[in-house]
């Protein structure tokens, strides 16, 4: 958004600027360079509702209370008394006001059923002027508006000639003028009033995008003076009329050492131990579900207990859900809601525009005056306004959270199937520390993971942990590596038990294997001693068999000789 | 009922002065229960000239009989004066 060609004009002789009337509009003094051009009229122009009333009257009591410029207000649109009733809830006090000889509220709904019998001229228009403007001595003045002025009559060209000579002399008395119209093109060229207001001219719009009406205002032209030429948000807030201008600002926050515990242990100690630094923005993004809002809580709930005050801004749950369901995850909110340390503010996106939000939460935090903000989800904001809104909007907000020294813990929904390394909003380039919450999926489960993408000016893990949300609260545990990969959840547990399971079993298996070997060994010398044995009842048969053998044989050969003794030496002994 | 009737002029221009002429003129010719008219310059009494939220001059006001109606121009057409004043021509004109 901040770009170089954001300014033109004669680049900086400031010597030659032209005077300027501050119109105490917040921002848009600044886009305009110092207010309106002095001693010239403006054309401010816009739709209904647009806010050019507003934007008239409020340089007219700017001046008045300010700039000690008293000023007369011309309005041919309601009443005077409608208009202090309209303004009153802003802070402006006409009657006081005029009172005090500051200004002068001359505001007549003109007779429009005017009968037209002949030629007339407007000559009351400018003794009202003349009159208002002498008597309380003013030095601005405000019109409102030149349409209602060309409704009331017939004859545009006699209403052109009689404005004409208005502004010539309201310009020969140096009077500052605002002027309001709705159609620009109209007014400035088939009125053919151009020559006379094209001094400076600024453009209201009042848009409705997906039902939210946003206004924006621009500085059409500035003749001879630089101007922020961009179309900026503008809003309605409790103090009137605010330009956004997300291009003023400047980087000079004041910066922390000090550091901020995130109230998770585990968190901390990816943090570089210590937690995020003070002032800093930290984006918690992830898909629906992943524990954002329970992050967010956590901080806030770490913030309490160091005895700061913390403003909690939620887009989307009520305080009293936020309270149960942390509850459900031992967060004790509703403690720290009694003691007047966590304050909520909830609403709905839609209930205002954008711009109301960003004022809401700049009222609120000069209000509570916190140490932190958590603002639940920054995303929901994005409804119905164009994303180059909402991080202009965040930018405008980061910026003012660090310059106050405020850290701000923002959560942002990433829709579904969408890159979670990449915020819709495009704003993670502006946070300091950003958490990404994953949802890893594996075995039939869905499990929580957090790692930490960016967080400038620390060392930091570069794990991704397993965020774990229960009843005894919330913690990160490291998640299981192991040769199947990242594992969560109950496969974690189960990957865990095994481990040691497959550990136990190593040990036993080797003390089996010991114990079956040495049973082995005494089988062995079991068998052995049983043959041992064998043989050696063998051996003994084996000798006494021999033995009777050795002995049956001499008992044969003796036998045989006895036999063959026998035989001869007895023949005659034959029958 | 009688005519109350408020005209706000710009001191002694030929408008003005024509405007009050033909007025007077007309009111004296057709109202039949007669007429005030208050003339007011918008130079003397400024004050009146915002409070009435008057821009154009001459601007008429008849604020009697109810309800007021407001006429602007100097009176040139006449038909159109009588009928916002709720007054018929008479036949002598």
């Amino acid at each position: 958004m901040v770009t170089s060609n954001d300014e033109r004009g004669p680049a900086g002789r400031s010597g030659l600027e032209l005077p300027k009337s501050p119109t105490g509009i917040t921002g848009f003094d600044e886009i305009s360079r110092g207010g309106l051009p002095t001693g010239r009229p403006t054309l401010v122009s816009g739709p209904p509702g647009s806010g050019k009333s507003l934007f008239a009257l409020q340089f007219l009591v700017h001046g008045a209370t300010c700039c000690a410029e008293p000023g007369v207000f011309l309005s041919f649109e309601g009443t005077r008394d409608k208009l202090a009733s309209d303004v009153r809830g802003l802070g402006i006090d006409l009657d006081a006001l005029e009172q005090d000889g500051a200004l002068l509220v001359d505001a007549q709904s003109m007779a429009r059923q005017a009968v037209d019998t002949g030629e007339f001229d407007l000559e009351a228009l400018m003794v009202r002027m003349a009159f208002a403007v002498d008597k309380i001595g003013a030095k601005r003045v405000a019109i409102d508006s030149l349409e209602s002025l060309f409704a009331a009559f017939s004859n545009p060209a006699l209403v052109r000639s009689e404005l004409l000579r208005l502004f010539s002399w309201l310009q020969d008395r140096g009077l500052t003028a605002v002027i309001t119209g709705e159609r620009t093109e109209d007014i400035l060229i088939r009125h053919g009033l151009e020559e006379f207001l094209s001094d400076c001219v600024v453009l209201l719009d009042h848009r409705v995008v997906d039902e939210v009406a946003t206004r924006r205002l621009r500085i059409l032209k500035y003749r001879g003076s630089r101007h922020g030429r961009n179309e900026y948000p503008l809003l309605i807030g409790p103090a009137g009329l605010e330009v956004l201008p997300i291009t003023s600002l400047g980087l000079y926050q004041q910066v922390s050492d000090d550091r901020l515990s995130t109230g998770i242990t585990g968190l901390d100690e990816m943090l570089g131990g210590l937690g995020v630094y003070r002032g800093s923005s930290v984006l918690v993004s992830g898909t629906s579900g992943t524990g954002k809002t329970t992050i967010g809580a956590s901080f806030a709930s770490a913030a309490a207990q160091r005895g700061e005050k913390v403003l909690f801004f939620s887009f989307e749950e009520s305080q009293s859900e936020i309270l149960r369901n942390m509850a459900s995850v031992n967060l004790d909110l509703a403690g720290w809601v009694e003691r007047g340390l966590l304050h909520f503010h909830c609403e709905r996106p839609t209930t205002l525009g954008l711009e109301d939000h960003l004022a809401n939460i700049q009222r609120l935090v000069e209000q509570v005056a916190p140490t932190l903000v958590v603002i639940d989800p920054v995303s929901s904001l994005s409804r119905g306004t164009s994303r180059g809104d909402v991080s202009a909007m965040l930018t405008r907000q980061i910026y003012y959270l660090k310059s106050a020294g405020i850290t701000a813990v923002m959560t942002s929904l990433t829709e579904g199937g969408n890159d979670l390394e990449h915020t819709e909003l495009s704003i993670s380039s502006l946070v300091d520390t950003w958490l990404l919450t994953i949802t890893i999926q594996n075995s039939g489960e869905r499990n929580r993971g957090l790692y930490v993408l960016k967080s400038r000016g620390m060392a930091h893990s570069n794990q991704i942990r397993e965020f774990l949300l229960s009843s005894q609260g919330v913690s990160l545990v490291p998640v299981y590596m192991g040769p199947d990969g990242v594992l969560t959840g109950s496969a974690r547990a189960a990957a865990e038990a095994a481990e040691t399971g497959a550990g136990l079993g190593a040990e036993q298996e080797s003390n089996q294997l010991a114990e079956a070997m040495e049973l082995r060994r005494k089988a062995v010398q079991t068998r052995v001693a049983s043959m041992w044995a064998d043989f050696d009842a063998q051996e003994a048969l084996t000798t006494r068999q021999l033995k009777a053998s050795k002995k049956r044989e001499e008992v044969l050969r003796a036998a045989r000789l006895e036999q063959g003794r026998q035989r001869t030496v007895k023949p005659e002994d034959r029958p | 009922m009688r005519l109350q009737l408020t005209l706000f002029i710009s001191g002694a221009s030929p408008r003005s002065t024509r405007a009050v002429r033909r007025l007077r003129d007309l009111c004296d010719r057709n109202a039949p229960h007669g007429y005030d008219l208050e003339i007011i310059d918008i130079y003397q009494q400024p004050a009146k000239v915002a409070s009435r939220g008057v821009l154009a001059v001459p601007t008429l006001f008849k604020e009697q009989p109810l309800p007021v109606r407001v006429l602007i121009g100097d009176f040139t057409d006449e038909t159109r004066v009588l009928t916002t004043l709720g007054l018929s021509a008479s036949k002598n004109c």
